[in-house]
């Protein structure tokens, strides 16, 4: 396997990386138990300790089109197990970051992505999240239409679903936060 | 003191069971919280997963909002919500830059001292034990009942600081008040798939799945959580889960409050028991709130 690219592809990668982590890349050890108690590891394409190392290697493509990095639900098991106290969920969210700012829409798990996508759309056109317009606009997104419809009677019968979502009034505060950091 | 409440998106849609709850035992507890006016989403794991700037600015809007009122000290139910609120406490009181940045974005000051509680802090810490146990009318004995945490509410522990990261008691000694029996199981603080469970439904079934099958196999009659997304995947895709691995669970799934308000001798009505998609029928007819 092809590993290092470019000396200084690589640098500029690993910088890019710590200076957004606020953490060293070489802390990691490579002991794995980060993966042994990551709950959704038998998912992943590379374990957390290997995608750690890739960017060490600077192997920016494989790991930002990873499905490891997508698949991550953030549950802070491995930073809070991890020996060195390395912020191995922390490099997760900063992976996400760069290939969200590089445009790189991920083909192994385009669909997590796209619901982080509409949700925060959702947050910036109301100031809070209204349940069925994200719901609605993500299947119509992915084009899942009916998975998880049969779940909407009893939903709507329960009165989980409201049929109107609440819109905050400082919308233009919300407004000038998104444009400042988007 | 006094005490600001950040509902969350959730709490006022799908979980709104958790609200109503924690409305009635507050006010059974003559406890006085307020609303922090027009608060906003906290960006929940959608903005710390791409973006980091939103995910630190959409919370501290509503903390500077809670600190300008006069609050110190904010309850935020959703573990999601007071995990988000912490992290950018934590952030802000850490980085001077950051909270530049931050603050001339939201154009509010923030000092960085206010005091952010998930459900099960501010019941231990603000309510208190006693106050609560005096408060048990109608004890909950023959009850057996399994504490779910989660993540959320006790990881990271450095930003959290609350309870055990891997062994957490909390929510079981709150369980030991009413009178019922704590369950101990091995799946406390394994997670249930969280956010993705839209996105990733099946792998969200098989870790809820886990959750849910070894809280069965040790003997439980309910779960009990203080968080929506967990009460979402282990309550409304049990009965897929069930299909799924064609093995009954029939576990209600109660949020904590719930548990205090029917302790508390609170009609289920009032707490919204109903709302639930697994009927806790069952339970409450161990009770007697219901007839056999």
């Amino acid at each position: 396997m092809k590993t290092v690219i470019n000396e200084q592809n690589r640098r500029n990668f690993v910088s890019q990386v710590e200076a957004m982590l606020h953490d060293k890349l070489s802390k990691c050890y490579q002991c794995g138990k980060c993966s042994a108690g990551c709950p959704v590891n038998f998912e992943m394409d590379y374990t957390p300790n290997q995608i750690i190392k890739m960017t060490e290697l600077g192997m920016e493509d494989k790991v930002l089109n990873s499905k490891t990095i997508w698949l991550c639900v953030s549950c802070n098991t491995c930073s809070t197990r991890c020996p060195k106290g390395f912020e191995v969920t922390g490099i997760m969210d900063v992976l996400r970051e760069i290939a969200e700012k590089k445009g790189i829409t991920s083909k192994v798990e385009k669909e997590v992505q796209m619901f982080h996508e509409v949700f925060l759309d959702n947050v910036k056109s109301n100031g809070r999240i209204f349940e069925l317009e994200l719901v609605g606009k993500y299947k119509f997104k992915t084009r899942h239409l009916f998975r998880d419809m049969f779940l909407a009677p009893k939903m709507l019968e329960k009165g989980k679903l409201k049929m109107h979502g609440e819109k905050i009034s400082d919308l233009n505060q919300i407004a000038k936060i998104f444009k400042d950091f988007e | 003191m006094k005490l600001a409440y950040y509902p969350g998106c959730s709490l006022k849609g799908t979980s709104f069971e958790y609200e109503v709850s924690l409305l009635k035992i507050l006010e059974a507890l003559n406890i006085e919280i307020k609303e922090i006016p027009d608060w906003n989403c906290c960006g929940a794991s959608a903005a710390h997963s791409i973006n980091h700037n939103l995910s630190i600015a959409l919370p501290a809007r509503n903390l500077a909002i809670a600190e300008g009122e006069g609050y110190e000290s904010v309850l935020a139910p959703c573990a999601a919500c007071s995990n988000r609120l912490k992290t950018a406490h934590h952030e802000l009181k850490s980085d001077d830059i950051l909270k530049k940045k931050i603050t001339d974005s939201i154009e509010m000051p923030y000092n960085a001292d206010m005091e952010i509680n998930n459900m099960l802090e501010f019941l231990i810490k603000i309510v208190g034990k006693d106050k609560i146990k005096s408060m048990v009318k109608k004890p909950l004995a023959g009850l057996k009942v399994a504490s779910y945490y989660g993540c959320l509410l006790v990881r990271p522990p450095k930003v959290m600081q609350f309870d055990d990261p891997e062994n957490p008691v909390s929510m079981d000694e709150l369980v030991g008040l009413t009178g019922a029996e704590a369950v101990d199981y091995s799946y406390k603080t394994e997670c249930c798939g969280a956010i993705n469970s839209l996105s990733k439904p099946d792998v969200v079934m098989a870790l809820t799945g886990n959750v849910l099958y070894d809280i069965k196999k040790h003997g439980a009659d309910l779960v009990v959580v203080a968080c929506p997304l967990c009460h979402s995947n282990l309550d409304v895709r049990q009965r897929e889960i069930e299909r799924k691995y064609s093995e009954k669970i029939g576990l209600p799934v109660l949020f904590i409050t719930e548990l205090l308000g029917l302790s508390f001798g609170i009609d289920p009505k009032d707490l919204a028991i109903e709302g639930h998609m697994v009927a806790a029928d069952r339970v409450l007819k161990k009770i007697g709130e219901l007839p056999k």
